[in-house]
């Protein structure tokens, strides 16, 4: 056992890969819950005066739970690698938390971006509705800083 | 309350039933929205964790001769376009026919 362990194979290699996954799923779920909330409330006191908008003002809350989706799939990426300390290498480990930190902060910044311009903006559209179009823009700017986090991680990943 | 009575004095059964008629097109319309949104939904949430697996387990696997890491990559591409395309057509749909529903309201 400690004679195949290595300086390239320690036995805390892992250790980093199991930090990337559970950061990455970590902070995504973090902004992706504080996004729902933010525009949840938005959409609680919208809902009041004009329930017929629901359909529309949803958007903010699915836009902040596909932020949960990039970090699910990053950690599931990073999980199918982890292996005993023999089989994955420190550098491996690096990168997969590396990986991981990209996706959980850019997840983050972009739910807490989706969770105060979701809320802002259902509260606007119910009091004129052309604003949609500009809270959907808004929102969908806020979405890509999340996936090029994704794409960042899945590049990593590749090394 | 007693104003209303007096005047509906004839057609009370009638404007009940219309009440009754206006409050089950509201419920019918609330039912409606909630069966297009749960629909969507679930669409977004389930679509790409079934994609993913999909990719990764039967096809990638099976028919094409790649690596595993490339097999992945091309797992989470393809679940995380399948969840745009689903958002896309969510947003469409929210778009196009919520319009509709508020003009009717």
């Amino acid at each position: 056992m400690s004679s195949s362990t290595s300086i390239d194979n320690p036995i805390y290699g892992p250790f980093f890969g199991v930090m990337g996954a559970a950061s990455a799923i970590i902070f995504s779920a973090l902004g992706a819950a504080y996004g729902t909330a933010k525009s949840g409330t938005g959409i609680a006191a919208m809902s009041v005066m004009r329930p017929e908008l629901i359909m529309k003002s949803i958007i903010p809350v699915v836009m902040a739970g596909i932020i949960a989706i990039y970090g699910l799939v990053v950690a599931v990426l990073i999980a199918g690698q982890l292996d005993v300390p023999q089989n994955y290498s420190l550098y491996k480990g690096f990168i997969h938390l590396g990986a991981g930190l990209s996706v959980g902060f850019s997840g983050m910044a972009a739910g807490f971006a989706i969770g105060i311009v979701g809320d802002a903006g259902v509260r606007g559209t119910a009091q004129q509705p052309r604003l949609f179009v500009g809270m959907i823009l808004i929102l969908i700017f806020a979405e890509v800083l999340g996936l090029y986090g994704l794409i960042v991680a899945i590049y990593m990943y590749t090394k | 309350m007693s104003n209303k009575s007096k005047k509906a004095t004839g057609g009370a059964s009638d404007a009940n039933q219309q009440k009754l008629a206006k409050q089950r097109s509201h419920d019918s319309q609330d039912y409606s929205a909630f069966k297009v949104v749960l629909f969507y939904c679930s669409l977004i949430v389930f679509l790409p964790v079934v994609t993913f697996f999909v990719l990764k387990g039967f096809v990638l696997e099976r028919f094409f001769t790649m690596s595993d890491v490339k097999v992945n990559i091309a797992a989470a591409v393809g679940a995380v376009a399948a969840l745009h395309v689903s958002l896309g057509v969510y947003i469409y749909r929210a778009y196009f026919g919520g319009s509709k529903a508020s003009k009717e309201d």
